[in-house]
């Protein structure tokens, strides 16, 4: 209370000021035609403004969880996919009984940062251990493969994407199943190169250009993209392919990481050969 | 002292007489739709309270006599908020213009009292003030801005000769 006193001793009339011009105003755009007009006017037009402004937020968040649920979705579906399970059938029965296991599944997961200019380039996702992401666990997104996780923390996992000089992903032609590695020249952004498909082979551009599934990384026959021109120069056996990407790593947002269930038992193998 | 109150009262009831009942014709294009000249003089009333005046009673009459100039004027509030501005100004100026040896206790702001240089740069400041105001809220939108500020200049001179006349007939030393 004495507060206040103090604040109408130094600022009474300031405030006396405010409240006459307050009422002035109210007085002019109420008791005025044209005024009234004008008023009516600009402040629907700066509540509807606001109103605009208002529902555009609400819907952001609206699709924030949109995109949560389609993540989630989607997963549901690309998990319940032929090349995503393993089976364990051996021989064609007369009846079809459920006989397969789960042998990838997805985790998504948000790009927070991103290159795209250098030889050697890196996203970040905002998934990490916590959510059960570990190194050599492949990345895709809606339009095709992103990269290989290379390290972990809890809340993050670095990938080294497809844009880098030491990657090696193993794709085939689709239509004549003829495999070879894709590898990056450093040079574009959009296109990679793909080796050791041998001079034997039929080729055409526009060939689609999928993952082998031969690496535990990446689930047969994901579309990478297509052959855009080949040649045999060089000599040797072995075509000079540059495939078109499908997806655009430049712009990409929202990835999966693939989970190879059986990754253990590919590892056991491993170690057992090398002994 | 009640000789100063009286005088104001009759200056109020007079000026705004004057605005309401003449001025506001003459504005209007009195003689046959000839003549067609804004004359403000009621902020007159203001500019002449006496230097010891609070600031609060000013902003109180301001607030009155734009009022009850708006009645006239079937503008409710436009005066009113022109007014009331200049009043709170009034303060402002009258520091900005105070004389080096500072106000004589009992002066008036009139030209008898401080000198005829003093009470031309007073009014000017105050009544360009008053008008501005006045024509914008009038107008009440921005995109008016040229219009607004035409007839402030316009208003301006023909107020200021009436101002003056005004003064030098009256001669008001209180």
């Amino acid at each position: 209370m004495r507060g206040l006193m103090q604040l109408f001793a130094a600022y009474g009339n300031f405030l006396l000021f405010g409240l006459l011009e307050l009422i002035a105003l109210i007085l002019v755009v109420n008791f005025n035609e044209r005024q009234g007009l004008i008023w009516d006017n600009s402040w629907g037009m700066a509540t509807a403004g606001l109103d605009q402004s208002a529902d555009w937020l609400g819907e952001q968040w609206a699709l924030r969880d949109e995109l949560i649920r389609l993540q989630g979705e989607n997963i549901r579906l690309m998990e319940q996919l032929d090349n995503a399970r393993y089976s364990n059938a051996v021989r064609q029965d007369t009846f079809l009984r459920d006989s397969t296991e789960q042998l990838f599944s997805y985790i998504p997961a948000n790009v927070i940062s991103n290159s795209t200019i250098s030889t050697t380039n890196f996203l970040r996702l905002d998934k990490g251990s916590n959510q059960g992401v570990m190194p050599n666990m492949g990345v895709i997104s809606t339009d095709g493969i992103v990269g290989v996780v290379r390290a972990v923390t809890p809340h993050y996992s670095q990938v080294m994407s497809l844009l880098h000089r030491q990657t090696r992903i193993k794709a085939a032609i689709a239509s004549s199943r003829y495999f070879g590695t894709l590898t990056w020249d450093g040079k574009s952004s959009r296109y990679m190169q793909l080796e050791a498909i041998p001079k034997h082979a039929i080729l055409e551009a526009g060939d689609t250009v999928v993952t082998s599934g031969f690496s535990q990384l990446f689930p047969e026959g994901l579309r990478v993209g297509v052959v855009e021109q080949y040649d045999l120069s060089g000599g040797g056996n072995f075509y000079n392919i540059q495939v078109k990407l499908r997806n655009d790593l430049n712009t990409v947002r929202y990835v999966y990481i693939i989970k190879n269930e059986m990754w253990k038992e590919h590892k056991e193998l491993e170690e057992a050969v090398n002994e | 002292m009640n000789n100063t109150v009286f005088r104001n009262i009759i200056r109020f009831v007079v000026l705004v007489a004057l605005q309401g009942l003449f001025l506001k014709r003459v504005s209007d294009g009195w003689v046959s739709g000839s003549l067609y000249i804004n004359i403000f003089l009621y902020p007159l009333f203001i500019m002449l309270l006496p230097l010891q005046t609070p600031r609060t009673g000013v902003l109180l009459l301001s607030f009155l006599m734009g009022i009850s100039v708006d009645l006239f004027y079937d503008s409710l509030g436009v005066h009113a908020a022109a007014l009331t501005a200049m009043g709170f100004a009034r303060g402002l100026f009258l520091s900005l213009y105070e004389p080096r040896e500072g106000y004589k206790l009992n002066a008036n702001p009139t030209p008898g009292d401080l000198g005829m240089n003093w009470f031309l740069k007073y009014s000017a400041s105050m009544l360009g003030l008053h008008l501005l105001v006045y024509f914008s809220v009038d107008a009440f939108s921005p995109i008016y801005v040229l219009g607004i500020l035409t007839r402030t200049f316009f208003t301006f001179i023909s107020t200021m000769v009436a101002i003056l006349i005004f003064v030098f007939i009256f001669n008001p030393r209180r």
